[in-house]
């Protein structure tokens, strides 16, 4: 699989993990980038087990990763946890050296301060409920077992405290789920409510823990349970292998483990670059207008105003907000300045790139203008041409995916924890202040400068057909609605489009683009005479969705095929310009087509110009 | 295929999955005991085998299964009854 095909797979959610780590392997390499994003978003705890036992390899190599030694030290069977950690770990960039205590070691372990894990820079303690449970114990006396859980927590803090004076090392350690079987033992509500009080007491206390001593991080395991919808126990395994947690709860707490390691490695990322329609906010502004837009109110429009909302509260603690957009730059910035809605005006970001260049270029010269690296960038984008052609371009690059229900926007954007640092210094919060100097790439470009090899792993199918019955309705809308990429600002209605349609001497053509990642239906019409000896283009309008990817020359090439099968000798058209039709401003001279005026263009038919890209298959009807 | 193929085939990729051994592995000795499998091997069986067919198996049935027939007996018994 090439670069490219593995960036639409990977956009499309159809890359392989399974085997994109196994070839990786198999020739003794960490996975790429794009492998790995793939893995960082994988929840499945079979898949991820599986995974983890196929990285322990010694010897595998990856530059662009970075080396951590972590020890892992548990009261009980540690079990998968060693390969859903491994797994994780890889995911986020880091290549783990682990080393699992002796079984049975625990209690020595921090009885000595000694941990038996060589030299780790992370030392993972694994919890379970038999650290604070006393040995013997009677539900009848909830005092006395207060009083036991108390000193046996007591011990254990002073022992993490001895630990962590004895070592350089980071101690991740996690809260603790009170089982249902010791919360169900105490039969007087009264008790039961003391114990599982006593219990919170005792989980706040190891969460405070990293108060006291910087290099101890709590992960808080209870509070990610909650949002896990598996079993955290299974009696069988707990009872027979000493497994208090299934795959699932393990799986969990190896992601947060890996947020802490990432965050301690210094890999916290400082710049979110947001896409607008359909991220920022619902629908396409250059479709449905300002008024149009869904943001704030009842749902959908409440979730983009979340998502808004916690974009906002990430800037304040540090991170640099970049718009990216394929959109009328004039338009956006009336919808982000008069929109009442709208909570990240243009000063929330600190570059904007509203303009028709791919999304990994205008990201590239957003981190040069930053003076950070492409590594530090997390890119949120609906569109799966975006973030593909981003995973192609800028592998390193973290792309999160906003299409799906907007619902969930927030979380998809919060739960991989790419920003999490451990601490925040007064440069985070300084830092958007610093690039207040905000800079603007909001120009007008046409041009299509994503990869050829992404555009040809794309599969582009367009097929053109003349109007008929059925599409003419689709044809006319499309006029009325397309503003950016419209060359000639005349709006041809039903009633005119089905008289040209009917009519030998005019040519009315609908455009629908298939790709990899779906069906895009009719994007695209075209309105021409057919001149004798010239065919003079009477308009030609295309959604903006489909704009970068050469669809526009596509038609052009059918145009001229048509008009030379035909036996005209020339075409011509006009470019129009419009407060908002600069995306369309170079499409005739780039299909080949010269000036004859200032408006007019024209392409004589004694060669055998076609001006289809190499990556577009056009089917004709 | 029938059921108990397709259970057969299910088991047999689980286990050697689990065992990081190839099929063929197993066909030529199914005794379980002649592979790695260990306790911990034998609960990610048991665990995988639960998601992948939606059964509950019980562990005393499950550690006596001495061969991979034997395991997918116990699996195809184990089966819900299909509802209607």
């Amino acid at each position: 699989m090439t670069a490219a095909e593995q960036a639409v797979a990977l956009a499309a959610d159809e890359l392989d993990l399974w085997s994109g780590v196994r070839e990786a392997v198999r020739a003794g390499r960490y996975p790429d980038p794009r492998v790995r994003a793939r893995l960082v978003r994988e929840r499945d705890p079979v898949l991820l087990r599986r995974v983890g036992r196929l990285l322990d390899r010694p010897g595998l190599t990856g530059d662009e990763l970075r080396p951590i030694r972590v020890g892992v030290l548990a009261p009980f069977t540690v079990g998968p946890f060693t390969d859903l950690l491994r797994a994780s770990l890889v995911a986020a960039g880091l290549a783990p050296a682990l080393r699992v205590a002796d079984y049975g070691s625990f209690d020595l372990a921090l009885a000595t301060g000694e941990f038996g894990v060589g030299d780790p820079e992370l030392v993972v303690l694994l919890l379970d409920e038999s650290v604070f449970l006393p040995d013997r114990w009677s539900a009848a006396d909830v005092d006395d077992f207060t009083g036991q859980v108390q000193r046996r927590l007591a011990d254990f803090c002073a022992a993490v405290s001895s630990g962590a004076a004895g070592t350089t090392a980071s101690l991740v350690l996690h809260t603790v789920p009170l089982p249902a079987e010791v919360r169900d033992t105490f039969l007087a509500w009264r008790d039961r409510a003391a114990v599982t009080a006593l219990w919170h007491r005792l989980n706040a206390t190891l969460l405070e823990l990293s108060h006291k001593h910087p290099q101890v991080l709590t992960v808080d395991l209870v509070g990610a349970l909650a949002d896990t919808p598996s079993a955290v126990r299974d009696d069988r395994l707990h009872r027979y292998g000493d497994l208090p947690y299934t795959d699932a709860a393990l799986a969990r707490l190896a992601h947060e483990v890996r947020r802490a390691a990432q965050a301690r490695a210094g890999l916290s990322r400082k710049v979110l670059a947001l896409d607008l329609d359909n991220t920022l906010w619902g629908g396409v502004l250059g479709e449905v207008g300002v008024e149009g837009i869904a943001l704030g109110g009842l749902y959908p429009g409440n979730a983009y105003r979340q998502l808004q909302l916690a974009a906002q509260r990430l800037r304040e603690q540090g991170v640099i907000l970049v718009l990216t957009s394929k959109n009328d730059a004039a338009t956006v910035t009336d919808a982000l300045t008069g929109h009442p809605e709208v909570l990240l005006r243009p000063d929330a970001f600190s570059y904007t790139a509203v303009n028709w260049s791919s999304k990994a270029e205008n990201l590239r010269e957003a981190a040069t203008h930053l003076g950070l690296s492409t590594g530090s960038v997390v890119f949120l984008d609906d569109s799966p041409f975006e973030r593909g052609q981003v995973a192609g371009a800028l592998p390193e690059v973290a792309v999160l995916p906003a299409d799906g229900d907007p619902a969930r926007l927030v979380r998809t954007l919060l739960e991989p924890g790419w920003f999490d640092t451990l601490e925040l210094t007064e440069t985070d919060r300084r830092r958007p202040q610093m690039y207040r100097g905000r800079a603007d790439r909001s120009t007008f470009s046409a041009g299509f400068d994503s990869s050829h090899a992404y555009l040809r792993a794309l599969d582009i199918q367009l097929t053109v057909e003349p109007a008929n019955r059925y599409t003419v309705a689709r044809i006319a809308q499309l006029a009325a609605r397309t503003n950016q990429f419209n060359l000639t600002g005349v709006r041809f209605d039903q009633a005119e489009t089905s008289a040209m349609a009917a009519d030998d001497g005019h040519l009315v053509a609908s455009c629908s683009v298939v790709d990899r990642f779906g069906d895009e239906g009719i994007v695209g019409a075209l309105w021409v005479r057919r001149g004798d000896p010239t065919w003079e283009v009477l308009n030609l309008v295309l959604s903006c969705r489909v704009l970068g990817r050469g669809v526009e020359l596509a038609i052009a090439g059918w145009l001229v095929r048509q008009a030379r099968a035909a036996g005209a000798r020339a075409v011509e058209g006009r470019y129009v310009p419009t407060t908002k039709n600069g995306a369309a401003r170079d499409f005739w001279t780039t299909s080949g087509f010269a000036a004859v005026t200032g408006e007019r263009f024209r392409l004589d038919l004694d060669g055998t110009e076609d001006p289809t890209p190499d990556w577009i298959t056009t089917k004709e009807q | 295929m029938n059921e108990r193929e397709e259970i057969a085939d299910g088991v047999r990729r689980i286990v050697a999955e689990v065992l990081d051994e190839p099929v063929g592995a197993l066909d030529e000795n199914p005794i379980l005991a002649a592979h790695e499998w260990d306790s911990l091997a034998s609960l990610e069986a048991l665990a995988q085998l639960e998601s992948e067919f939606a059964v509950t198996l019980d562990l005393r049935s499950f550690h006596a299964a001495r061969t991979v027939d034997d395991m997918v007996d116990l699996v195809a018994q184990s089966r819900p009854a299909p509802t209607r």
